[in-house]
């Protein structure tokens, strides 16, 4: 027997929307469908909340301060649990709740209206002002390539690596599907849907400079209400989303985590420099909110089986996170063997 | 006359209670060694933990090949008592194992080969779970004791579904629901969809973990067998995982964009 895909899916990650597939579906239909030409439906509004990607539009006020809520054994300001953004997926990193740069539009397949930019939430980029990545000009051309190259990757590099499941990397892990944030005696532990990533609290010297990682390495501790951790040892690899904006081997990040009062919502707020790569150091700001036994459980944010306990309590079972193994046509072309 | 014979009698009786406490324990940690615990009582596994045994090149008895070096192997009974058929496989994948190994392609481990592969891995424990972060790969393997049941509907996963409760000092680990892609090591031994694995996990000191795994699958092999190994504790200063995502290697090249004098 080979995996089964039920409920909305246990091997949510299973499923990665590539240019390459996009490229070969819209083939398929336009041949399937020569004969009937498909007029282009009418656009659809935003939908927020539900299951669905965007829960909000709108990046609440967290203010970084004193932490008055539930702590563990260790000290640690309490927020272990499941958790994921409010706002998009990586599909526009500058515009989350628009489109993906270029996207084509394809007959048959019903388009969003967009409305003005002011309908839609904000840049993740909230300074400088105008929510751009302050690129250098020889990084904002190989970007533009990119959004064009996105859409016919005719070279290797014009794949998002996320479909060839590599790690999410930073920042794009905190916008592809919701995550488990657990806490230990000198941890935080974040285990995406894509890779995981270890925040060492001891004050432990970082990695030598010549190891790079897709995930960085960390360095983390708490001040009142906030997870301060600073990134370095980056590969650079992992692209920001199918926008194509990066960072560079030579690239920092000095991340600020800040939970508010309830315990139930936090906003990243990050630090990015990099002098090869950009002309100034930008924020990148991500809300986020947490999922409970409370909540429906759902295809994006919150991949958990619900479970009963031997003595009737409820629990949550996280899916089991398994990509380059089934990702048939893409990365490696894994094929199994036997 | 009599204060001595108590006295006797009270020594006779610490002898025995001595003597009682070292059979307790004589399969467990050393007397007088105090084992990590979690606040509710239970071992604390947490750490960074790797075999030194050469178990994943062949969990059977080999002598040195070379892809691999010599090993005693770690099957209680040396042999792994497969059915024919699936003793014909065995050798048809070590033949081919430099490119079947789902290893080589950085593919997830799976049940119990991530334990001894020769890297190290990051047991995160808290009451109601283990968390098993392998360096290699991409896999976390979640053991839930929190008195859950393996699922009612069930998929094949790569890496089962585990549930485990505490036996004493023991953890005892109950894994099914596999799928049939994983190997044992790479030497080609593998398994079904039907396996079905009983580990148990104890401190022997406070440094060293003791691995039992019971494999029990009636498509492959003819009766349940047993693995045991030992696990060592990483007291390198300042010592780490370093994230091992091997199958990116082939295209990581690829990225980032770089400047064009470069």
């Amino acid at each position: 027997m080979n995996q089964s895909m039920n409920k909305f899916g246990r091997h949510a990650a299973l499923f990665w929307l590539t240019p390459v597939l996009v490229t070969a579906l819209a083939t398929m239909e336009c041949a399937a469908q020569e004969t009937v030409p498909q007029p282009v439906s009418a656009v659809q509004p935003l939908k927020l909340g539900g299951g669905g990607i965007a829960q909000e539009k709108t990046v609440p006020v967290i203010e970084s301060g004193a932490w008055k809520g539930k702590r563990l054994a260790d000290g640690q300001p309490d927020i272990s649990g499941h958790w994921s953004n409010t706002i998009s997926n990586h599909s526009n990193f500058t515009d989350p709740q628009g489109r993906i740069p270029g996207e084509p539009v394809r007959p048959g397949v019903a388009q969003r209206a967009l409305g003005a930019r002011g309908d839609r939430a904000p840049s993740r980029v909230s300074d400088p002002a105008d929510g751009q990545v302050p690129f250098q000009p020889w990084a904002l051309a190989k970007v533009k390539e990119f959004q064009i190259g996105f859409h016919n990757p005719v070279k290797p590099e014009y794949i998002e690596p996320l479909a060839r499941c590599a790690p999410g990397g930073i920042p794009k892990s905190l916008y592809w599907h919701g995550y488990e944030i657990a806490q230990y005696p000198g941890y935080v532990v974040f285990f995406f849907s894509s890779g995981t990533r270890i925040i060492h609290l001891d004050g432990k010297p970082h990695l030598p400079d010549s190891v790079k990682l897709w995930n960085g390495d960390s360095r983390g501790h708490w001040d009142g209400n906030t997870l301060v951790v600073d990134v370095s040892n980056q590969n650079g690899k992992a692209l920001f989303g199918r926008s194509g904006e990066f960072i560079s081997e030579n690239g920092h990040i000095e991340e600020r985590y800040i939970f508010d009062a309830t315990g139930l919502r936090y906003n990243y707020v990050a630090l990015f420099t990099d002098p090869t790569v950009y002309t100034r150091t930008f924020t990148v700001t991500i809300p986020a909110r947490k999922w409970t036994e409370k909540d429906k459980p759902n295809g994006w944010h919150f991949e958990v089986e619900p479970t009963k306990t031997a003595d009737g309590k409820l629990a949550l079972d996280r899916y089991e996170r398994i990509c380059a193994e089934n990702n048939g046509g893409f990365g490696l072309g894994a094929a199994t063997t036997k | 006359m009599k204060t001595q014979k108590v006295l006797h009698s009270r020594m006779q009786s610490v002898t025995v209670l001595v003597t009682l406490f070292l059979l307790v324990m004589g399969n467990g940690v050393m007397a007088g060694e105090k084992i990590p615990r979690l606040p509710n009582g239970k071992p604390d596994f947490s750490g960074i933990w790797q075999t030194t045994s050469a178990a994943d090149y062949d969990l059977e008895p080999h002598s040195n090949r070379k892809d691999a070096p010599p090993g005693p192997g770690i099957v209680d009974g040396n042999v792994i008592p497969y059915l024919p058929k699936a003793l014909e496989q065995k050798k048809k994948n070590f033949e081919a194992r430099a490119t079947l190994d789902p290893a080589q392609r950085g593919w997830t481990l799976g049940v119990p080969r991530a334990i001894y592969y020769p890297e190290p891995f990051q047991i995160f424990e808290r009451a109601e779970d283990l968390n098993i972060v392998p360096q290699f790969g991409h896999s976390v393997r979640t053991i839930h004791t929190n008195r859950t049941d393996h699922p009612l509907d069930p998929n094949d996963w790569w890496l089962g579904d585990s549930r485990g409760h505490w036996e004493g000092d023991t953890l005892v680990v109950d894994v099914k629901d596999f799928n049939d892609k994983t190997w044992l090591d790479r030497a080609g031994n593998f398994h079904s969809d039907a396996l079905h694995v009983v580990e148990r996990w104890k401190f022997i000191d406070v440094n060293t973990l003791e691995y039992k795994a019971t494999l029990d699958d009636p498509q492959v092999y003819s009766r349940p067998w047993t693995i045991t190994v030992l696990l060592d504790r990483h007291r390198e200063k300042n010592f780490q995982l370093i994230e091992d995502y091997r199958y990116t290697l082939d295209y990581e090249q690829f990225y980032p964009p770089k400047p064009a004098q470069q």
